[in-house]
């Protein structure tokens, strides 16, 4: 007991920057934005949320067309997942004020040209408003939204325990890109190998819904996804050569040589591999070297807030500090 | 003279019913003449009209079998033609998945693009006719 004690005292004092536990009840505290380079990451566990007068409220503040989408899916869980992730991203982002307090339900939201969703800005007063990014990720057990300022992101979370239909390696070789079918075929251990599979994957995911083009823009096959690691160049299979970052090699995108994106994937609440992609600044060297600032709060939108950096919640693997 | 009995019909064999060699596919709502009146609403997304030959009935239900058993369903579980993958909890790893499932069954090839598209169960079974057809030609 007293470890826990000792434990949470460490935690307490090593984020003096993350916010306390609020509960602020049918009300959401207000936030200051993300610094430039800075990402927040909020998440739901959907079995946390059970109580039906809550999930009304979150049925109040989506649009009609959310509504009907929450409707459309099938069976009780996924209307469930759909209401909460809609209501996170709406709560999330009203938080975020600069002038005004925004309703959540009075946000809007457009798609881009290529079908991400954006807020759609309501210019009040003229007043500029912030160029806040948001995507967001779920599975049956975790919620998830990564919100920026400045910066493109995307975020793709997966149960750790998650094993795929078909054959690893042959699912590699149909959609990853030579290197990665190198890099799994090398791990004999069949765990192992999955683990870094759904690492894989997740990284992969992210980097193509922060670009924000489509499947189709930036297909699986075209880019490589590299960790790097102290022995450089080297294929390890040794657990313990960390990684000290991750790298995205793009086949065909001459693009490439402008944009500078920074990825983070870390362990999420013990269950889940979330990743984070988020468009570097274009003035530092290299590609994106520098560990991504970033502030984790597990959430309960009217309910609570808890920051969970620094915590078991949070376990990074790699582009963090 | 068709008589039409009850009030409802259901949409699936309406649709089948009406043209069964051509269709006009992700069509939202239509309203068709049951009194000779002409058509009330047509609500397309025009940015995915097009019209296409119907996949036979035995390609739907392959395709259904793939998406149950990848999504863990329950084998008496209502999956149609009309069934959207999102809809039945799809994420897009399950996604990919059911695509690689459709290829290594039907020995065909599918496109990130074509991919990308797939929306219902229906809009998987033409596609992957169109390809087999493509692939005889």
């Amino acid at each position: 007991m007293l470890l826990l004690l000792l434990r949470h005292r460490l935690n307490f004092m090593m984020n003096i920057r993350c916010f306390q536990r609020s509960f602020s009840a049918a009300s959401l505290a207000p936030l200051q934005l993300p610094s430039p380079m800075e990402t927040h990451l909020w998440y739901i566990l959907p079995n946390e949320v059970k109580n039906a007068s809550l999930l009304n409220q979150y049925l109040e503040i989506l649009s009609p067309c959310e509504k009907e989408n929450v409707f459309r899916m099938r069976g009780d869980q996924l209307q469930r997942r759909a209401l909460l992730a809609r209501a996170l991203v709406r709560t999330t982002i009203a938080r975020y004020q600069t002038n005004s307090q925004v309703e959540p339900r009075s946000l809007k939201f457009k798609k881009n040209i290529y079908g991400k969703p954006e807020v759609e800005w309501q210019d009040v007063d003229g007043s500029h408003l912030p160029p806040l990014h948001f995507n967001i990720s779920h599975t049956s057990s975790i919620i998830a939204c990564g919100v920026t300022v400045n910066s493109a992101i995307g975020i793709d979370v997966e149960e750790k325990q998650r094993k795929l239909k078909n054959n690893i390696l042959a699912f590699a070789r149909r959609y990853f890109s030579p290197y990665e079918v190198g890099l799994l075929t090398a791990i004999s251990d069949p765990e192992f190998q999955r683990q870094e599979f759904i690492k894989l994957w997740t990284l992969k995911e992210a980097y193509v819904k922060a670009l924000g083009r489509g499947f189709s823009a930036a297909p699986f096959k075209t880019f490589t996804i590299r960790f790097r690691t102290a022995t450089q160049g080297h294929l390890s299979e040794r657990r313990d050569s960390k990684a000290f970052d991750v790298v995205v090699d793009s086949f065909d995108d001459p693009k490439n040589l402008t944009s500078n994106w920074q990825f983070a994937l870390l362990e999420l609440a013990g269950s889940h591999y979330a990743a984070i992609c988020i468009e570097g600044d274009r003035t530092t060297e290299g590609n994106g070297t520098r560990p991504m600032k970033l502030t984790v709060r597990r959430t309960i939108p009217f309910v609570e807030d808890e920051c969970v950096s620094g915590t078991d919640a949070v376990v990074a693997i790699v582009g963090l500090t | 003279m068709a008589s039409v009995t009850g009030t409802s019909i259901s949409m699936a064999s309406f649709k089948a019913s009406l043209a069964p060699s051509s269709r006009i596919s992700n069509v939202k709502s239509v309203s068709f003449p049951i009194s000779g009146k002409s058509f009330t609403t047509l609500r397309m997304q025009p940015a995915r009209f097009r019209i296409s030959c119907a996949a036979k009935p035995e390609t739907v239900t392959k395709v259904c079998e793939i998406v149950k058993k990848q999504l863990a369903l329950p084998d008496d579980s209502a999956v149609t033609g009309e069934s959207k993958f999102a809809a039945l909890g799809a994420d897009s790893l399950d996604t990919v998945e059911i695509v690689m499932g459709l290829e290594e069954e039907f020995g065909i090839s599918v496109e990130e693009d074509s991919a990308q598209s797939i929306a219902t169960v229906q809009d998987a079974a033409d596609l992957i006719e169109n390809l087999i057809e493509k692939k005889g030609a």
